[in-house]
Order: structure tokens, then C-alpha cells, then sequence
């Protein structure tokens, strides 16, 4: 029968927990740069020229349809061969962007699109400018509307990241497998981790969805 | 294994690879399918027991990443009495995580009916389950329809992650065959072609089903600027 | 009102369970615990690594092939049985056996004391060096010039150990794990790091690099031999292993073996 033992686990909870903050880092850089190049792209396919949009829904539809594992190692295995040459986290950043872009842009896209037309209309026909029907008509409920959605793409990125392990950068899952290799306390080990995914999802789950109360409040 | 050029034979020996994907796909899906409506049912059940349990069941395995539940599956669960191999593991794994995500998505869906055919077919005098299966269930289909086809898209991506348990599914034939041939922009393109062959058709019909029913949708914002109109697809935010 | 078609569900919910634990219980489990057990049992599972050759690798036919399979093969019609594999990767080979999903590992497993904790190693029926590669133009003779450098390994494997232990004491070298060969020498290939952990078969993989820079072996981080892995507590199958492989490396079966699959005779194997 199997006996739980967490001591050797535990004895090396300073590495995980340092996997764990690798893991936030990850998530909170790309959520940042991932969603730049999302309203960037938004902007493109709503507003920009037909080629634009059109370069916008290709690349949408490229990195939706193909696994984030594929996309991490075009960047780390691929790019080099085109001269372009990332470490690990550097790769592990730019693919989780670039992937979060392609999602958040579609969430973005479909905010801007949710602000009525005649609103738009009735901006026009007052004679205001278009920056200025975009940054007060469109954008201001457009960004109440979508905020839950941006909260979740955080917390997906935290569960995404998982797996930058397999190119070698040192996150929660790959600091899990190092400590599994040295304890072979299997079971412990995952259910380690999984809670710290866990505790971690929720409490920014919590996070995003209190701050939502509070910074819309104007709109209740 | 000597070092070799990208040819023919590599590209047989990915594309044979995509058999595993699609197996594991299917498995994901209807065993996934199944289990889901369970938990979907259960969700929405009268039991307030169920619908926590199956609330715990769904925050778990939408809380931690798909990669560690696979680790869990195939490494640690030993002490269950339990030792899976890797198609094995994998195949519970996904069941068990897609179950979660589907159960949650037709949750949703059989919400979306108004509580009047419920009252309604209570008033018949059916239970809950005849409610469900012969009132409900028959309307929320429709919208279930595009959701679901739309998940299958995160279903077969999510088989790449299984590459990292060595299951040879086309994702870790991709990384062999570039051990041997270093042709990394040759090899993961094809890959990616491959990913998008089987993927983008589902997208492309989730989201055509998914706009057909939703008649209510205002024409798009660029319209107004950007004459003649084009047509862009309704946005649905989708797990990953 | 709902009480019968809430049993309804939970009877289906507990169909669907019993389903489950009847497909786990279906599976053969590969946990026999002696000679006669297994002979018994009439099929030996073995674990092994297809992505190592040339110990274990697919063939043109998708079918394992190299100097562990045939010694797998020699070892199943030793017994007078039919063997069967399961694939691991290298970090899977001690969980094949801790639960029970193979009756051996046969795949370059490294004989250590701290795997010994875990499982249980037959005398060595092979045995090679596990070497540092790098590139030609970097001048590299030891642990300390690779100081500031990044060496790529295989988690797990015995270039992780002797390198993760080295840079306790030689402070710099920076070691990025994968999960597979294939990863590892990939990395090598694409430039993503300066030197790797490889078995001395590793050069094979690595002819040609991104910057047409030539590989070589730098030196060896670890001589070491492979052993049959079984589960501990199990003197009875250890003895027969042990008899088996004394057997076949007096015969110069094992011999054979290095001829056809490392093109060179059998080193001299110790016993333990």
C-alpha cells in the first residue's frame, strides 16, 4: 500500500514556490504584450483597410487552430534557424503572447462590435471626430464589456504556461518534474502542484472579478 | 537514425503520426461527451449535493493546467491501485478534462431555455430527468450545437499535449523527425498545416452555425466606417 | 417531485463508474513477482525508450529494433515466452516499474545507488560512456569551462545527475532540461544552448549544426553500465537475471549484440 510522504517534498518548497512566481511572471508578462498586440490586431480587422483585416484574420485563425506546444516550438526550435535566437523564457514569452493576442484580439473585436451602431451613428451625425467617437463612444463600454474576459485570459495563461516546460524554462510543471525525478514521490509531487495551480486560479479569479465590481462601478 | 533529408518518407511518417491525434480526439469526445452530459445534468439537477460536487469537479479540472493532470494521471496515480500506460493515462485524462469543460459549456446552453419549459413540463407531470431529456434537452441541441463543435477544436490541440508523456502522436513525431533531419521550419509548417487541416474546418463550422443562430446580432462597428459591409464572424471567447 | 429521476441519474452516474473501473481491471497488470509467476503470467512486459538508439529505435517498419529489444527478445525466449513492450521516455522508467505497468526496464538504465533505492539493477549487460558534445570551434576540456555556458540534458537521465551535481561546486553552468533525446539534441542543433549531456552514441544525431559547425566529443562526464531494472524485493527474478546475463556474456551472445548494434566489441562488464 502506498504511504504519503510530503518531508522530501517539502524540504524542497523553496525551489517550487520559485517555479510557481517563474509561473506568475510568465503569465503577467504575456498578459501584458499579449494584449498590446490584441488591440493593435482588434483595431486592424474593425477599422483598418481590407488587407489589413484580412492579415489580421489569417493570423487569428493560424495560431487559434494549432497547439500552443507546436507554437513554442516553432519559436525556441525554429526561429534560431531564421536567425532569430531566444533563451527560454524569452521564447516562452513571445509564444504565450502571441497566442493570448490571436484570443484576446477576438474578445476585443467582438466588445468594440458589441457598442450599438447607432450610438456610432449619432456620433458621426454630432460632427465628432472618429478618434474621438472610437476613444469615447466605442472603447469606454467597450472595455467594461470585455473586462471578465480579459480576467479569464490571465488565469489561462497561468495554465497555459505549464507548457513551457518542454522547452527547458524552469516554471511550476518543469521545477515539479526536476523534484519528481529526485524524490520519486510521484503522486505528492503532482497534487503539489495542481494546488498550487488551483490556489493560484482562484485567487486571481477573485482578484480580477472584485476589481471589476470596483472599477465599473460608474456603469451599475 | 542518421541524419537525413525532409522527403517523402518523413512526411509519411507524419502524417501516419495524425492517427493517434485523431484517436485520441475521438476518445476525448465521446468519452468526454458522454461523461459531460452527466455532469451537465448533475449541474442543473435539483440535488443541491450534485450540482456542489459536480461544481468541485469542474473547478479542478478547469483549475490546474491539462498538462499536470496528465502527469498525475500517468505518474501518480499508483497508490490507487491504479497504473496506467501512456495511452491509457492520456485517454482518462482527456475524458475526465473534457467531460469538465463540455458539462460546464451545455450548462450554459440548457440554462439558455426559458424556466417556463420546465414549469411547463413539470405541469405534464414529468420528472426531472424525462423533463430534461424529452422538454429541454431537444431545445438547448440548438444552441449546444456550435459551442460544442468549437470545443472539439481545443480537444484536438490539447492531444499535443500527450507528446510529452511519449506518446508518438504527431506533435512528438514532429520533434523525431527534426532530431533527423534539422529542417525545423520544414517540419513544424507541415505540422502546423496538419493542425489547421483538422481544426480550422471545425472552427470555421462552429462558427457558422454559431452565427446562423444568432439573429439578433447588430450589423459590425466597421461597417459604419467602412463601406460596403463585410460579414465578420461572432465573437465567442473560447477556453484554450 | 424529482426523487426517481434523480436515482435515474445516479444510476447512470454509477453505471458509467463501474464501466470505468471494469476497462482499468481489464488491463493486464504486469506485476508479476517471480520466476514462476511469470512463467506463469506467460507474456513478459518490458519496458523501453524508442528514442535511443542504437539501443532502441524504430525501424523503417515502426517496429522497436536495437541492442536493448534484442536483448529484451534474447531475455523473453530465455524464459520460453512472448514479450511485449511499453514505451517509456526516460523520466517514465522507474514509474513503469513502481506501478506496475512493465515487468523490466530495458533501456540504457544506469546502474546508481539512488535508483537503487527505488528499484532493483542485475549485473551490467552493457556499458558506455555518457560524454559532453559540443561544437568544434568552443574550447572546452572541463567542468570549469563551462562556467557561463548552457548545457542541455535529458531530465532525469545520468548526464542531468552528473551535471546538476557539477554545478553545485562549479557555479555558471546552466542547465536547461528536456523531456526527451530528441528535445535535447534538438536544442543542440538549433544553437538554443552552447554544449550537451549525451551517451558517446550521441554524435550520430548531430552531423551537420545551424552554422554548419561540426560536433564532437569533448569528454566523458561518467563512464557507466546498464542494468536490467525489476522491482525491489524480488531476489528470486534478480537471480535468474543475473544467471542470464552471465550466461549470454560468456557465450559472446552479448558480444554480438555490441558488434551488430555499437560496432565494436563488449567492454568488460563488472559483476556486483
Amino acid at each position: 500500500m502506498y504511504e504519503f510522504q510530503f518531508g522530501p517534498i517539502l524540504a524542497r518548497m523553496p525551489t517550487v514556490l520559485q517555479g510557481a512566481a517563474l509561473t506568475l511572471e510568465f503569465a503577467a508578462a504575456s498578459t501584458c504584450i499579449g494584449l498590446l498586440l490584441a488591440v493593435l490586431l482588434a483595431i486592424g480587422r474593425v477599422f483598418g483597410p481590407r488587407p489589413v483585416a484580412w492579415l489580421v484574420t489569417g493570423y487569428v485563425e493560424l495560431i487559434r487552430n494549432t497547439p500552443l506546444l507546436v507554437q513554442l516550438y516553432i519559436v525556441f526550435f525554429a526561429l534560431p534557424k531564421a536567425g532569430l535566437r531566444l533563451d527560454s523564457n524569452q521564447a516562452a514569452i513571445v509564444a504565450l503572447s502571441a497566442n493570448l493576442a490571436a484570443y484576446a484580439a477576438e474578445i476585443i473585436r467582438a466588445g468594440l462590435e458589441s457598442v450599438p451602431r447607432g450610438q456610432v451613428e449619432a456620433g458621426l451625425s454630432l460632427g465628432l471626430r472618429r478618434g474621438r467617437i472610437i476613444r469615447h463612444v466605442v472603447l469606454a463600454p467597450a472595455i467594461r464589456a470585455i473586462y471578465p474576459a480579459l480576467g479569464s485570459q490571465f488565469v489561462l495563461q497561468i495554465l497555459g504556461s505549464s507548457l513551457v516546460s518542454a522547452i527547458a524554462a524552469e516554471e511550476l510543471t518543469a521545477v515539479s518534474n526536476n523534484v519528481m525525478m529526485e524524490t520519486f514521490r510521484n503522486f505528492e509531487v503532482f497534487i503539489l502542484a495542481g494546488g498550487l495551480y488551483l490556489a493560484m486560479v482562484l485567487l486571481f479569479r477573485g482578484f480580477f472579478s472584485a476589481t471589476g465590481r470596483v472599477l465599473f462601478r460608474w456603469a451599475a | 537514425m542518421s541524419l537525413r533529408d525532409f522527403g517523402w518518407n518523413e512526411l509519411q511518417f507524419l502524417l501516419l503520426s495524425v492517427r493517434w491525434t485523431v484517436l485520441l480526439s475521438l476518445i476525448a469526445f465521446l468519452g468526454g461527451g458522454t461523461l459531460g452530459l452527466l455532469v451537465a445534468a448533475l449541474r442543473v439537477s435539483p440535488s443541491r449535493l450534485a450540482r456542489w460536487a459536480m461544481g468541485v469537479y469542474i473547478t479542478l479540472f478547469q483549475g490546474t493546467p491539462l498538462l499536470v493532470q496528465l502527469l498525475l494521471f500517468y505518474y501518480g496515480t499508483s497508490f490507487l491501485g491504479f497504473r496506467p500506460d501512456a495511452l491509457l493515462a492520456a485517454a482518462l485524462t482527456f475524458t475526465l478534462n473534457s467531460a469538465a469543460f463540455f458539462g460546464e459549456i451545455w450548462r450554459g446552453c440548457i440554462e439558455a431555455v426559458p424556466r417556463g419549459q420546465w414549469d411547463g413540463a413539470r405541469a405534464l407531470g414529468l420528472r426531472y430527468v424525462p423533463a430534461l431529456r424529452l422538454v429541454v434537452l431537444p431545445q438547448a441541441l440548438r444552441i449546444m450545437l456550435a459551442p460544442t463543435v468549437g470545443y472539439m477544436v481545443q480537444i484536438v490541440k490539447g492531444t499535443s499535449v500527450a507528446s510529452l508523456i511519449g506518446i508518438t502522436e504527431l506533435t512528438r513525431t514532429a520533434v523525431m523527425v527534426n532530431t533527423v533531419t534539422f529542417e525545423p521550419v520544414r517540419v513544424f509548417g507541415t505540422v502546423c498545416l496538419v493542425y489547421l487541416a483538422i481544426c480550422w474546418p471545425l472552427s470555421f463550422a462552429s462558427e457558422r452555425i454559431g452565427r446562423r443562430l444568432d439573429t439578433k446580432r447588430a450589423a459590425s462597428l466597421g461597417d459604419v466606417f467602412r463601406r460596403p459591409a463585410s460579414r465578420p464572424a461572432a465573437g465567442r471567447v473560447q477556453p484554450r | 417531485m424529482f426523487n426517481e429521476g434523480r436515482r435515474t441519474v445516479a444510476r447512470g452516474a454509477l453505471g458509467l463508474l463501474a464501466a470505468g473501473a471494469a476497462l482499468m481491471a481489464g488491463r493486464q497488470e504486469a506485476r508479476a513477482q517471480t520466476v514462476d509467476e511469470l512463467i506463469k503470467k506467460g507474456k513478459l512486459t518490458v519496458a523501453i525508450d524508442t528514442t535511443t538508439p542504437p539501443y532502441a529505435s524504430l525501424d523503417n517498419g515502426m517496429q522497436p529494433q536495437g541492442y536493448d529489444i534484442d536483448l529484451a527478445r534474447l531475455i523473453g525466449k530465455s524464459l520460453g515466452m512472448a514479450v511485449e513492450f511499453v514505451t517509456v521516455n526516460s523520466p517514465g522508467r522507474i514509474p513503469a516499474l513502481l506501478t506496475n505497468r512493465a515487468d523490466m526496464v530495458v533501456s540504457i538504465f544506469s546502474i546508481t545507488p539512488e535508483r537503487a533505492q527505488q528499484v532493483a539493477f542485475s549485473i551490467p549487460y552493457a556499458g558506455q560512456s555518457s560524454v559532453l558534445i559540443a561544437p568544434k570551434s568552443r574550447s572546452i576540456q572541463e567542468f570549469k569551462d563551462l562556467s557561463g555556458l548552457k548545457v542541455a540534458v535529458t531530465r532525469g537521465a545520468m548526464e542531468d545527475i552528473v551535471l546538476t551535481n557539477q554545478a553545485r561546486t562549479t557555479p555558471g553552468i546552466g542547465i536547461l532540461r528536456f523531456d526527451d533525446y530528441p528535445s535535447t539534441a534538438q536544442a543542440m542543433l538549433s544553437g538554443q544552448v552552447d554544449a550537451m549531456g549525451g551517451g558517446d552514441y550521441g554524435d550520430i544525431y548531430l552531423k551537420k549544426s545551424a552554422s554548419g559547425d561540426e560536433f564532437e566529443q569533448k569528454f566523458a562526464l561518467h563512464a557507466f553500465h546498464f542494468g536490467v531494472g525489476i522491482r525491489r524485493g524480488n531476489p528470486d527474478l534478480l537471480h535468474w537475471l543475473n544467471t542470464f546475463i552471465y550466461f549470454n556474456k560468456n557465450n559472446g551472445a552479448l558480444n554480438e549484440l555490441s558488434m551488430k548494434w555499437r560496432k565494436m566489441p563488449l567492454i568488460d562488464l563488472p559483476t556486483f
